[in-house]
């Protein structure tokens, strides 16, 4: 089998080529896959620059010779082979590297701003440029978890969550740069480790190793009636007055038998949440009850959700990335296990604009770029961390960010072609 | 000519006779009463017929009648005037005396005429009487199996030809019956395949063609090669060197038995001097050797292995190394995990104590002592947040302030309340509170003991905590401290030999001790000595008791771990020998049936110890995975090996300064 018959097609109205089938030479790779399109585009129009193309044989990533990658894949070679090929995703480009006093537990970032939660029990904002903007300071040990809830203007919401039990509710103006304590919510008896917040902006819901979820108001009200007992609080009262009134959950939802280690809204009625006890649970927001489960064989240390392709991505002990269908009623169906990383992964964050994109981070100091297409070997390894990764996030501007345990934040500017970039 | 005629007389009679007896016979046989009928008819012109019927004659011999005609009158016996004389010179002159018959019926002489002779002749020989009848005559098969249009009879069909037959319904209703009762068997169908008959499969191997079979040739002699030649080629000849090698040799090592030699002719070879004891060798070998092929057992070694189910089959439990938890500088003696799996603590001999967060590695918390730590032991009890240390003769009680800040306060709060009571007893052991930095570190209580204290272990409550002071002199080895009364007990007043551990049992009042060869089980409410575990080995190194509480396993200095079923015996249920050097420590999972083993050889092997509800089965033990990672430092390897409370993980600590996880 020296030669097949192919025919490629693309969405791309650019790089549309004749619909006729060709003769390729089956040892033929990307590059030279990718070098017969262009000498098409050339011929078609002359004012073509050369670009270069990424393959997909039924909707699998070409990664390997076209002859052994249809032998892996069972696909014939007698019939024409139909090979899509999409402009070649560009690395991500790396942008900033913003330097922390201790390891970073949490990141996240919205179009202006980013938010870390770091070990030396201190959250920090910065700007995209990595300016360190302020210091958000006022949990007793390690900050676990941040996010931000609101920006309207120049007066932003954002949360902090501790390994001391408690989550904090800061006002930010940035303008004037000041921060203040608006609200500490209470009630958890053990570190909260993740938070996340509702799409209506009113509501947050925290996970902790007391296996509880907790839904909380995230508006916050006016204290003056609070000011008056003043005087006559004891002294510790008073301490912890300093970080707001104190504030209890709207609702506790119970059911995992293990600690919670990641927690999502799905939309604003549905709750999702990964824990150690090797199930992902979904829980209805108004009424506290369990929608539905899926059960693991791993702790899952993190999950995300894409609203794009309505899968769940999980990051478990066991180094895979998996994906799961939550709107499935017969329990556990795993879609796709991700593996190339050789450590845990402790994040996993889909891409708000592309339905097949995620990044993933892991223990063994590398962030990948995955494609769903592509399950055996990710994209890109974005290998710049000298120590464990423990979180990471990507903005809807195609920002990624990821930190870790050697202090840094790495940012990357992340778009999917070349061609969009210019654009 | 009178012989002449003396024959004929003989022959003439005996022709007459045959005649009577011919007639008679045909008479006899009623061939036909048609024939006496025509006879007589023909004979007499006038029919004289008598009318007595077929009756012997003899009847009227008395009579001068024989008998009546048909009017009724007497028929009356001719004249018989004839003698012998008569008789004879009729015989001799009556051309026709031959076809003279005499009827007895009428007492004449009836001379028959040429056709009735010749009807005589062809009765005689059996043929028809009539000459125009041809019995050959080809036959007409008037009733064929052929269905003709005009049959020869046209009678319509039985009508039991069209009615079911009952009595053929009643016969086969009865042989359905008995098919169904089971008394007679439908008939088999036949096998269609050919049998064929193994000639050879019962043999006797001991019959002839059977040993002809295990025989085995004599061995034969290697033909002779250039190096036995009178003249043989240069490089068959051996070198002065190689000459000397061949003589140092043993002679049963000579690749040759002889030096090849050259002649220049045939007739200078001198007589062959080994001859006789070639002779003998060979008579020897043919003596010796096997004449019979020997009947060995073949047995795949394979069956012998006792049959354990894979590995696989037995998930989860650790495989791969997961985290390293770097930190410490120096040999890491002990580990302990926190009852919610959050935190992990290790005491080392860099006079530190860490506090770690088991998913991430994370060093929340150092604290220095006073001395290289031999032992942490968190305690199990979830509603206290105690830490036990100890170093050198001291036994400190941490507080380490992680988890849930309730129960930390609420620990605090419980070692703060303690009153001192009225009368103050001389113990051996000082309680103390620290005070300055060694509190703000969480130190909330210092015991100090007489001796160095190796081993601490806490009570499954979390009040009792028991403290381990190896010393082979003394009866002071083990105490028992209540932390919520501060009170110090020796329970043991004898000594029995060096103690390396102890445990308390999870769920009854039981407290075992490690000696150095034996593990004894004392009841503490009885205050007596329950059992005596012996553990065939020279120098028990650390315990473990299963969860369910019926099971203990031992590791030893001299490599072995043995499990113990305490129902069982006090000698071990099994003894695994996995390690190559001394093991350190072994534990057991809260949950998951695993149980672990760290020893020198810088290797944690994992097991599958399954123990079942059910009294009569034995547990299953079953090695699963050999884990290694640690580096070998100062010929250690692993120290301590403990379990993750609710994962199947396991952690181990290391003289190379590390603790590892394994997932």
């Amino acid at each position: 089998m020296s030669q097949l018959q192919a025919r490629f097609f693309t969405d791309n109205k650019k790089y549309v080529i004749d619909d006729v089938p060709f003769s390729i030479p089956a040892v033929s790779e990307i590059t030279d896959l990718s070098n017969v399109i262009n000498k098409l585009l050339e011929g078609k129009n002359g004012d073509h620059k050369h670009v270069e193309f990424d393959f997909l044989v039924q909707g699998q990533f070409l990664r390997s010779s076209l002859a052994t990658h249809l032998e892996t894949e069972n696909i014939s070679t007698e019939e024409v082979v139909e090979i899509e090929y999409v402009e070649k995703y560009t690395a991500p480009q790396p942008e900033e590297c913003i330097m922390h006093d201790d390891w970073i537990s949490s990141v996240e970032a919205d179009s202006e701003w980013i938010l870390t939660g770091s070990y030396d029990k201190t959250a920090r904002i910065w700007s995209l440029e990595g300016k360190a903007v302020a210091t958000v300071a006022g949990h007793t040990d390690v900050v676990k978890g941040v996010a931000w809830v609101k920006r309207d203007g120049l007066s932003s919401l954002l949360l902090t969550a501790s390994l001391d039990q408690t989550v904090l509710l800061w006002e930010w103006s940035s303008e004037r740069n000041k921060l203040r304590a608006r609200h500490c919510c209470r009630g958890h008896a053990g570190s909260v480790d993740t938070i996340s917040v509702d799409p209506t902006r009113s509501k947050f819901c925290s996970g902790s190793w007391d296996k509880m979820l907790k839904i909380w108001s995230a508006v916050p009200t006016e204290e003056e009636e609070e000011e008056e007992e003043e005087s006559n609080r004891p002294r510790k009262k008073q301490k912890t007055e300093q970080l707001g009134p104190t504030r209890t959950p709207l609702m506790t939802l119970s059911g995992h038998t293990e600690a919670v280690s990641s927690v999502l809204w799905m939309d604003t009625e549905e709750l999702c949440s990964a824990s150690w006890d090797h199930t992902i649970r979904l829980w209805d927001a108004e009424t506290g009850s369990q929608k539905n489960m899926l059960t693991g064989s791993k702790v899952f240390n993190c999950i995300s959700y894409s609203p794009l392709c309505h899968r769940l991505a999980t990051g478990s002990t066991d180094r895979h990335v998996r994906l799961w269908d939550p709107r499935s009623k017969d329990g556990s169906l795993v879609l796709l296990s991700l593996t190339s990383h050789t450590g845990w992964v402790t994040a996993v964050r889909w891409s708000p604009s592309h339905e097949q994109q995620l990044i993933s981070g892991s223990l063994d100091n590398l962030v990948k770029l995955w494609d769903t297409r592509s399950c055996k070997a990710p994209l890109y390894d974005l290998a710049a961390h000298e120590d464990k990764v423990l979180c990471a996030d990507w903005t809807d501007c195609g920002l990624i960010l990821s930190g870790g345990a050697d202090n840094k934040l790495y940012t990357y500017r992340y778009s999917a072609c070349l061609s969009d970039a210019g654009a | 000519s009178v012989g002449r005629g003396g024959a004929c007389t003989t022959s003439a009679p005996s022709l007459h006779i045959t005649f009577s007896l011919s007639l008679s016979l045909s008479l006899s046989l009623s061939l036909s009463l048609s024939l006496s009928l025509s006879l007589s008819l023909a004979f007499c012109s006038q029919d004289i017929r008598n009318t007595v019927g077929n009756i012997p004659m003899e009847w009227y011999k008395d009579y001068p009648h024989i008998g009546y005609d048909l009017d009724g009158k007497k028929i009356f016996k001719p004249i018989r005037n004839k003698d012998e004389l008569d008789e004879f010179l009729d015989k001799m002159e009556n051309p026709d005396y031959w076809r003279t018959i005499h009827d007895k019926m009428t007492g004449t002489d009836v001379c028959l005429s040429d056709e009735q002779v010749d009807l005589v002749h062809r009765l005689q020989q059996g043929k028809f009487g009539d000459v125009n009848f041809n019995e050959y005559e080809p036959a007409i098969d008037f009733f064929s199996n052929e269905v003709m249009i005009h049959p020869v009879t046209n009678r319509p069909a039985d009508k039991r030809s069209f009615i079911p037959s009952l009595i053929e319904k009643e016969k086969v209703g009865k042989l359905v019956h008995a098919i169904k009762m089971g008394w007679i068997k439908p008939r088999r169908p036949k096998e269609t395949a050919p049998q064929y008959y193994d000639l050879w499969a019962k043999e006797d191997p001991n019959a002839i063609l059977g040993r002809h079979k295990m025989h085995i040739p004599a061995p034969k002699m290697r033909l002779p090669g250039h190096e036995e030649s009178y003249n043989p080629p240069p490089e068959y000849l051996l070198t002065d060197e190689e000459r000397q090698v061949w003589e140092q040799q043993d002679p049963d090592e000579r690749k040759l038995s002889f030096l090849p030699q050259k002649y220049l002719s045939l007739r200078a070879v001198p007589a062959f001097s080994r001859f006789i004891q070639e002779r003998f060798e060979r008579c020897l070998d043919l003596y010796l050797c096997p004449r019979q092929r020997k009947m060995r057992v073949n047995v795949n070694p394979e069956d012998l292995i006792p049959k354990l189910p894979r590995p696989r089959d037995l998930q989860p439990f650790p495989t791969l190394q997961s985290l390293v938890y770097h930190g410490h500088s120096s040999l890491i003696r002990s580990i302990s995990i926190s009852p919610s799996g959050q935190w992990l603590v290790s005491g080392s001999d860099d006079c530190t104590v860490r506090f770690w967060e088991v998913c991430t590695t994370r060093c929340l918390k150092t604290m220095e002592v006073g001395g290289p730590v031999k032992s942490v032991a968190w305690n199990p009890a979830p509603s206290i947040s105690l830490v036990a240390v100890s170093y050198g003769e001291n036994v400190i009680l941490v507080n380490p302030g992680l988890g849930d800040r309730l129960i930390c306060s609420a620990t605090d709060q419980l070692i703060s309340s303690y009153e001192e009571p009225e009368e103050v007893k001389d113990q051996q052991v000082q309680w103390a509170v620290p005070e300055g930095k060694a509190q703000e570190q969480g130190q909330r209580l210092i015991l100090t003991h007489p001796k160095a204290v190796k081993q601490v272990s806490w009570h499954g409550r979390g009040d009792y905590l028991a403290c381990v002071m190896p010393d082979d002199g003394s009866s002071l080895q083990v105490v028992i401290h209540q932390v919520s009364r501060r009170r110090t007990q020796n329970p043991f007043h004898r000594n029995k030999g060096a103690v390396q551990c102890v445990s308390f049992h999870p769920s009854r009042p039981y407290f075992l001790v490690a000696t150095q060869r034996y593990v004894r089980v004392y009841n503490l409410i009885k205050q007596e000595l329950t059992k005596k575990l012996m553990a065939n080995c020279k120098w028990i190194s650390s315990m473990a008791v299963h969860p369910g509480g019926d099971n203990v396993i031992c590791g030893s200095y001299d490599c072995r771990l043995a499990w113990f079923d305490l129902d069982l015996s006090t000698k071990p249920y099994k003894v695994l020998r996995h390690h190559k050097k001394a093991l350190r420590g072994v534990a057991y999972h809260k949950h998951y049936p695993l149980f672990a083993s760290g020893s020198d050889d810088g290797t944690v092997i994992v097991c599958h110890g399954m123990v079942y509800n059910d009294l009569l089965q034995n547990p299953l033990i079953v090695p699963v995975k050999v884990l290694k990672g640690h580096i070998i430092t100062h010929d250690l390897g692993v120290l301590d090996v403990a379990f993750h409370p609710t994962q199947p993980w396991v952690f181990s600590s290391g003289a190379d300064g590390t603790v590892r996880l394994f997932t």
